[in-house]
């Protein structure tokens, strides 16, 4: 082995180890664990091969939370970054008190999730919550925020949004100071309107941003289990169950490590089949 | 020569340090949050002024973070709790997974328990695994001075309690006319239970089958959500505060699930608008009996507790007449011990005692099944589906029949 090779495998390894005792060492027990009947660990599993599996496709309760995590992930990540995109060419003018909206825009964020999932949770009560007292002050009549099951999953993915979108935005924000100003300048004396050299300039040169930002939302609302357990602990019915509830849920109310270890492996390979769409779209040679 | 000679100095003194320090007493005690935690805390706070060189330490968790902690360590071998608050319906995992030392080789428990508290607190030879801290059961709370102004008599069966929220609506649109808790999961289950039992059905049959794709508990069901027009907007959300206040409020007319652990502060003028006026009986029967529910907490000791023997003498602490008093004056909380129900100063505080304790008496405990928890979490999903509306009745009775049936299977 060459000299640097050595200095490379020797400075690589404590994060290697970190990484096969952290990452590797679980997953593998959760992909061997996903084929068997266990209410624990290995002793005294049965094999069952797939059965798991089938028994998921089957039921109805893992189907529901798969699609409520979708729309959730899909609701709540385009909303976040249109949203921060939006924030971030806002803020990226000049006017007075910029600093200070800034720090405002930036205030959801920092809260803790189970803190946010509370704030929500008082101002959606139906008969004394702050947005339906604001509704009725104006002659509306109030809305059932989280006992109606078409609504409930929208209201979860408005308090993500809420605290969320300054992070989008944060992302966005960096991508777009970090254009050069020279571009639009010249764009300007050619003739080009806002909307060109948004379409031609801003809008290409952010992507790499909006991609990063599209997916680490996309990852962390794929996980949503807090802000849910907060706000509806997965109801009306199961109008509200997430992927990340119903896996809890069969490993630690009911202990039954099989199944929820196939849940938690087809998470996995969905997350990880996003994160390598991403990614496969961030390292694409510029054109 | 010198380093040596250094050596032989400083050896005795890391010797002397490394001996062990003499092992501190400690007792962990995993217990609930809320009202029942309040009472272990008060517990907790007089046992350790008894025992000033005891170190205790309190877990205190909602209840289903509660569970999941205790069965975790049990299923770990972790020595690391001592006592264990368990909710009654916990126990037939505990006991049958060896979980719980037994306390009668531990010195025994004293006391004249009330014969379902008593009951459930024991294994499948009759040895105590456990001791009833709580002798909670499902009451049915209804607001007598708005009945007696409407002139109806006191609810004795469910189509009674029906009419009478009609007739309380027509009287005054203003107030609820019933409630109950509606959240999925355990809540919402515990509110039909009672209804489910006086239709005659059952989740489980004595066979151990699920036995709810039956005509009896459609019944239920469909009487269950035939209340929907009378219960409050967003009852789906509605857990045990929503309706202890409520109630204390003078908001809604009839709970049809009220713990005594809620009624503590019913008639207490600082807190509640309807002093005296809230009558508390056991719940109203339909095609059979009432079919109170218990909702008793327990105290074990962990089978693998390193201090099972302080543990346990906690856990007798705790059950004691006098301190079951003190917890009933000081908190609410419904005692275990029969002969309390009829101690002159707690039934003049609690003027509902004696009928609690008929209540008591007759309570139905929840299936004594090892997979409780996930054939309640199946039910609790099933009855609310319903109550949104999206599933009927029927529908929904045989999918958790379905499920019920596969997990029973496991």
């Amino acid at each position: 082995m060459r000299a640097s090779t050595r200095l490379l495998v020797v400075l690589l390894a404590p994060s290697l180890v970190l990484f096969a005792l952290l990452t590797l060492y679980p997953l593998l027990r959760v992909l061997l664990l996903a084929f068997t009947d266990s209410d624990y660990g290995f002793e005294g599993a049965d094999f069952v091969g797939l059965a798991n599996f089938a028994e998921l496709a089957e039921g109805r309760g893992f189907r529901r939370a798969a699609w409520n995590t979708v729309a959730f992930a899909v609701m709540a990540t385009v909303g976040e970054v249109v949203l921060g995109l939006a924030l971030a060419l806002l803020l990226d003018r000049a006017f007075r008190g910029r600093r200070l909206v800034t720090l405002v825009l930036l205030a959801p964020y920092v809260l803790s999730t189970i803190v946010v999932g509370a704030i929500w949770r008082a101002w959606f009560h139906y008969d004394v919550g702050f947005l339906n007292t604001a509704l009725r002050g104006v002659g509306l009549p109030g809305v059932p925020w989280l006992f109606d099951p078409v609504l409930a999953l929208p209201s979860i993915a408005l308090a993500d949004l809420w605290q969320a979108t300054p992070f989008c935005f944060l992302i966005l924000y960096a991508g777009l100071r970090s254009i050069p100003p020279d571009l639009h300048e010249a764009a300007r004396i050619d003739g080009a309107g806002t909307w060109a050299r948004f379409r031609d300039i801003t809008l290409p040169l952010l992507w790499p941003y909006i991609l990063i930002a599209g997916l680490m939302r996309t990852l962390d609302s794929f996980k949503l289990f807090d802000k849910v357990y907060a706000m509806t602990g997965g109801g009306p019915g199961n109008a509200t169950e997430t992927l990340s509830m119903f896996v809890q849920r069969l490993a630690f109310r009911f202990f039954d490590i099989g199944m929820a270890s196939a849940a938690a492996l087809v998470m996995v390979v969905v997350a990880g089949g996003l994160a390598a769409i991403y990614a496969r779209q961030l390292m694409r040679p510029p054109a | 020569m010198r380093i040596l000679r250094r050596l032989c100095l400083v050896a005795p003194m890391l010797a002397l340090a490394a001996l062990p320090a003499r092992a501190e007493e400690r007792l962990v005690i995993a217990g609930r949050d809320a009202a029942f935690g309040d009472a272990l805390s008060r517990m907790v706070e007089a046992y350790q002024a008894r025992n000033p060189g005891l170190r205790i330490e309190r877990l205190e968790l909602p209840g289903g973070a509660l569970y999941e902690r205790i069965a975790v360590n049990a299923r770990e071998r972790t020595k690391a709790l001592d006592v264990l608050m368990l909710d009654d319906i916990w126990a037939p995992e505990f006991m049958a997974n060896g979980w719980l030392a037994n306390l009668d080789t531990l010195g025994g428990v004293p006391g004249d328990f009330v014969g379902p508290a008593d009951a459930v607190s024991r294994g499948a030879n009759g040895q105590r695994l456990a001791a009833p801290m709580v002798g909670n059961v499902a009451m049915f709370a209804y607001r007598a001075d708005l009945f007696r102004a409407a002139g109806l008599p006191a609810p004795t069966t469910f189509t009674a309690v029906a009419a009478a929220a009609r007739t309380l609506r027509e009287r005054d649109p203003g107030i609820t006319p019933i409630a109950f808790r509606g959240v999925r999961g355990n809540p919402i289950v515990t509110g039909f239970m009672p209804v489910l039992g006086a239709f005659g059905g059952a989740v489980v049959d004595a066979q151990g089958r699920a036995a709810l794709d039956s005509p009896a508990a459609l019944a239920a069901l469909e009487y269950f959500l035939s209340l929907k027009p009378y219960l409050p907007r967003g009852v789906e959300t509605w857990n045990a505060t929503e309706v202890r206040e409520a109630m204390e409020q003078g908001r809604v007319a009839i709970a049809l699930e009220f713990w005594p652990g809620w009624a503590g502060t019913l008639d207490d003028a600082a807190r509640s608008r309807v002093v005296g006026q809230v009558t508390l009986v056991a719940p109203p029967g339909e095609r059979s009996g009432p079919a109170p529910m218990l909702g008793a907490w327990l105290l074990g000791v962990a089978a693998d507790s390193p201090n099972a023997a302080r543990a346990a003498d906690f856990i007798r602490f705790v059950v004691s007449a006098e301190n079951q008093k003190r917890i009933a004056l000081e908190t609410g909380n419904p005692p275990t011990l029969a002969a309390l129900y009829n101690d002159p100063e707690l039934v003049q505080r609690f003027r509902w005692y004696p009928a609690q304790l008929a209540a008591l008496q007759a309570a139905q405990p929840r299936p004594r099944i090892t997979q409780w928890n996930r054939v309640e979490a199946i039910l609790g999903e099933q009855l609310q589906i319903a109550l949104v509306g999206q599933a009927t009745p029927a529908e929904a009775l045989r999918e958790a029949n379905r499920q019920i049936q596969r997990a029973l299977a496991r």
